[in-house]
């Protein structure tokens, strides 16, 4: 009988004694934690774009003939390889001194390379003709002549609802029905899948923007996660483009409930505001920042190319630093996560006419 | 594993056989069936067999409530050896709040035709509650030393009719992809696996038994789950859990 009561024992402090808690793992995380550079060099805030491994840098022309010296710093435990104290060059016409950080994991198993690009916004006009295929999640976005990346969209957050790594799953994606050269833009609002469900987000609105997408509030917050503009200086005085757009049959609100009698309409508008950081989705329309807006008034169905020539309403004057945004959707309440699923804006040749 | 489960049911019943056989020079005693009712508690966890690194504290424990209910039908074939089966409805459940730190996990999620997923690495806390219920059909060598004392060692097969394993995790973060993907800030999100819960269940159990009235008996019966609670191709936790639970309650001669 003690024998048996040991016996229970031993099984009883087996169970116990396997359970305690182990030494911590060295951390597997490749990843710039900041990326610091002189705020005087700078027309824009530095984005890190941990999705696809670049570090976006919105200079002077200061900074762009005489170099930085940025300091890199990794998360704890990783390091960076080159060391800090470099200056970076960067030849303004051809691109050409861009420069990569290494990062390694504390583990030493993992290994990012950040390449450090120069976003310099020469032409203010898009035909959308360069897309490339984000890996590994397999959405599209533009590119621009010289490879430099200024167009941002939703894509990015849907990639974290488990939507099927196909870039015809995404909202946002090139097609062949441009209204100039060989591509442009389609918008398309899209279901949500079973995990956004989860979050309450039964619609993805397809959008586009001028801007970046950060990944860290995909989650939590994702109307923070959309951060509209890149660096401006002068005066713009009208937006135009050509666009098309058809609504899906069935307008749902946000629990996903038909409203009878409703109809989607799009969403096209240009914000110029002041400051070196974005503003996002929850505050682009409402910034006390905003200096001037230009905003399509009728986004209703347009079955052939339609021409849009839209003026520059200004609430106050120019400023010295300021970022100008672009920002469209498929779904007018594509943020309020209603609209009709099936609803199809395509855009193409874009143009900001500067006074 | 397959093997090992048709293994311990050999063992489990050859040594009952081979029991009943020992017994058989014993003219003076006649074998005789006894019928009981067992009901408990049952307190546990459904839990790894050692904790992996990645689990960086236990903030908290508590059972769920779950109750055990059954018969069970013994056949005493000597004077201190028999055995018994039996038949149970199982509830086995638990509540925990961890934290983990690079937590790998694959959630897989059926939208339609189409399959979606989302693999990542977490940091942060975690909150899980299971609680499963089976019908249990334990089978056991029994020895009866005295009049007051029963211990019994065997097997158990259990077949789920409800499964919950759910939770939520909340203040980290997940790495898309895995450690060198892009951090997303996690404040809170809930998880529900549930329905990837395995039908069945299968382990080893043994239990004593003291008398404390005339047919009540006062019982603990430790079963120990062999089978991972969700099937190999489950990535949801990149560990397998098992359920290990002692039931203490009552059983009473009828």
């Amino acid at each position: 009988m003690i024998k048996r009561t040991l016996c229970f024992g031993a099984i009883l402090a087996t169970l116990f004694s396997s359970s305690c808690i182990k030494d911590a793992p060295l951390s597997p995380e490749a990843d710039i934690d900041s990326f610091i550079v002189d705020q005087d060099d700078l027309t824009g805030a530095v984005f890190i774009d941990e999705a696809n491994s670049r570090v976006q840098l919105y200079l002077t022309q200061d900074a762009y003939e005489n170099g930085i010296v940025p300091r890199v710093v990794a998360i704890p435990g990783a390091t960076v390889e080159p060391a800090n104290g470099d200056t970076l060059k960067f030849d303004q016409v051809t691109g050409a001194g861009l420069t990569s950080y290494k990062i390694t994991s504390q583990d030493g198993k993992y290994h990012k390379t950040y390449t450090v690009s120069v976003v310099n916004i020469g032409v203010w006009a898009w035909d959308f003709e360069n897309w490339v295929v984000q890996d590994p999640s397999k959405y599209m976005y533009p590119i621009e002549p010289d490879s430099s990346v200024i167009w941002s969209s939703g894509n990015p957050g849907i990639a974290l609802a488990g939507v099927q790594k196909d870039p015809k799953q995404y909202p946002l994606r090139d097609t062949t029905e441009p209204y100039h050269g060989q591509y442009c833009a389609v918008l398309e609002t899209r279901g949500g899948t079973a995990l956004s469900s989860l979050v309450g987000i039964k619609l993805f609105a397809g959008n586009f923007f001028l801007g970046v997408f950060d990944s860290r509030y995909g989650l939590s917050n994702p109307l923070a996660s959309t951060q509209f503009g890149q660096p401006y200086r002068g005066r713009p005085k009208r937006f135009r483009g050509y666009y098309k757009y058809q609504p899906g049959p069935i307008y749902q609100d946000k629990a996903g409930k038909q409203v009878a009698g409703a109809t989607d309409s799009c969403s096209i508008y240009a914000v110029l505001y002041g400051g070196t950081t974005r503003l996002d989705g929850t505050n682009i329309q409402t910034s006390d920042r905003i200096i001037a807006v230009a905003k399509l008034a009728d986004a209703s169905a347009k079955s052939v190319y339609t021409r849009f020539d839209l003026p520059f309403i200004y609430l106050k004057d120019v400023e010295q630093q300021m970022m100008l945004a672009i920002v469209m959707s498929s779904s007018y309440k594509g943020d309020q996560y209603e609209g009709a699923i099936g609803s199809r804006l395509l855009v193409d040749s874009l143009q900001i006419i500067h006074q | 594993m397959r093997n090992i489960y048709k293994l311990l049911i050999v063992l489990m019943v050859s040594s009952a056989a081979g029991n009943l056989m020992a017994q058989d020079n014993i003219s003076t005693f006649k074998p005789f069936l006894e019928h009981r009712i067992v009901a408990g508690l049952n307190f546990g966890a459904t839990a790894p067999m050692g904790f992996p690194n990645t689990i960086r504290a236990i903030d908290g424990y508590w059972p769920e409530f779950s109750p055990a209910l059954g018969y069970e039908l013994s056949v005493r074939a000597s004077e201190k050896w028999g055995a018994a089966i039996g038949v149970k409805m199982d509830f086995k459940g638990m509540g925990t709040k961890d934290e983990v730190q690079y937590f790998h996990t694959i959630i897989t999620v059926q939208d339609g035709s189409s399959t979606g997923t989302f693999e990542g690495l977490f940091t942060g806390k975690n909150k899980t509650i299971a609680r499963n219920a089976y019908v249990t059909f334990p089978i056991s060598a029994v020895f009866t030393p005295s009049n007051n004392w029963r211990f019994s060692l065997g097997g158990y097969m259990a077949w789920k009719f409800s499964a919950n394993f759910h939770g939520n995790v909340s203040d980290g973060y997940i790495r898309n992809g895995g450690p060198t993907g892009e951090k997303v800030i996690v404040d809170e999100a809930t998880f529900d696996f549930s329905s990837e819960v395995r039908n069945f269940d299968v382990g080893f159990q043994g239990g004593a038994e003291r008398r404390v009235g005339k047919k009540l008996s006062v019982l603990g019966n430790l079963a120990w789950g062999v089978r991972p609670l969700f099937p190999s191709d489950f990535k949801g936790l990149d560990f397998p859990l098992y359920n290990v639970f002692l039931m203490l309650g009552v059983s009473y001669k009828i």
